[in-house]
């Protein structure tokens, strides 16, 4: 005899249906990015000297400055929601110490398909 | 065309499952895997459902006492934990609206069930909005293994 108890076993096999039917969405949107290259700003800072008032231009290690030291970065390169970047940026830490063009950061923020002047105004504010 | 005895069904079935949700697992750890999901807290929430699942897995052959009851209980967390997997992926999907470049002077503006429509289809985000109901289907699965007998029936 099958000790099956049906009201139960009826409702799991509605659910395994219901949610073999739906699928899974589980593309990941791609944009193109990456190919830029990361200039106009020099480098006069390597981590921890990213306040709102250090100098137009000035980087911030994307490995080590704290998120407000980069959202203030971001914000002095002209970035529009710079906390939220801000808040990408440390999420998908670390970054490797020998891409200076941040490839990484750059695949990571293409998910949200931000743009390439965006992505090229976060990635100049930043270094690895 | 050789087929099992009807009363071996319930057992064949029974193992079916099994196989199938340990085959559901393995492939949301490679797809886990794949996209690096292990990024904070919040991200190691499927790992740990998986090794949650596992540990059903393993105590639902065994027939003695209350394995299969703990074996329920722990893929009804699984259930959960998926549940809550799909409902964070379209939060975050929703919150990162303002960051795509279609939306972003506009996103505030958008009438809130059309936000949460793009939400929803990831037309918006990063984060695939039933990718975590994989999860609570193999628990289902599970669950519905718990239900059937591990002997012929007579």
């Amino acid at each position: 005899m099958i000790s099956t108890r049906a009201p139960l076993a009826r409702a799991c096999a509605a659910g395994v249906l219901a949610l073999g039917l739906s699928g899974c969405g589980g593309e990941t949107t791609t944009a193109p990015g990456g190919a830029a290259s990361a200039t106009g700003a020099p480098t006069s800072s390597s981590g921890s000297s990213g306040d709102a008032a250090a100098p137009a231009g000035a980087k911030v290690s994307a490995n080590t400055a704290s998120e407000e030291e980069i959202t203030a970065a971001l914000g002095r390169a002209g970035v529009s929601n710079p906390g939220r970047w801000a808040e990408e940026v440390v999420e998908y830490r670390p970054y490797p110490a020998d891409d200076p063009n941040l490839t990484k950061l750059r695949d990571n923020l293409a998910k949200y398909n931000p743009g390439q002047e965006t992505t090229d105004k976060i990635v100049s504010a930043l270094t690895s | 065309m050789l087929t099992p005895p009807a009363s071996a069904a319930p057992v064949l079935v029974r193992r079916g499952l099994i196989a199938l949700t340990g085959i559901g697992g393995l492939a949301t750890a490679f797809e886990l895997a794949t996209e690096r999901h292990w990024n904070g807290l919040e991200q190691l929430i499927p790992w740990l459902a998986l090794v949650v699942l596992a540990a059903a897995i393993a105590l639902v052959p065994v027939r003695r006492g209350r394995a299969v009851a703990v074996a329920r209980v722990l893929a009804l967390l699984v259930l959960g934990a998926s549940a809550y997997g799909v409902v964070d992926h379209i939060l975050v999907n929703y919150n990162s609206g303002v960051l795509d470049q279609r939306y972003a002077e506009t996103w505030d503006r958008l009438p809130l069930a059309h936000r949460w429509w793009l939400a929803v289809t990831k037309s918006v985000g990063p984060a695939p909005t039933l990718a975590p109901g994989v999860l609570g289907q193999s628990a289902l699965l599970l669950l519905l293994a718990t239900f059937l007998g591990d002997r012929p029936s007579r």
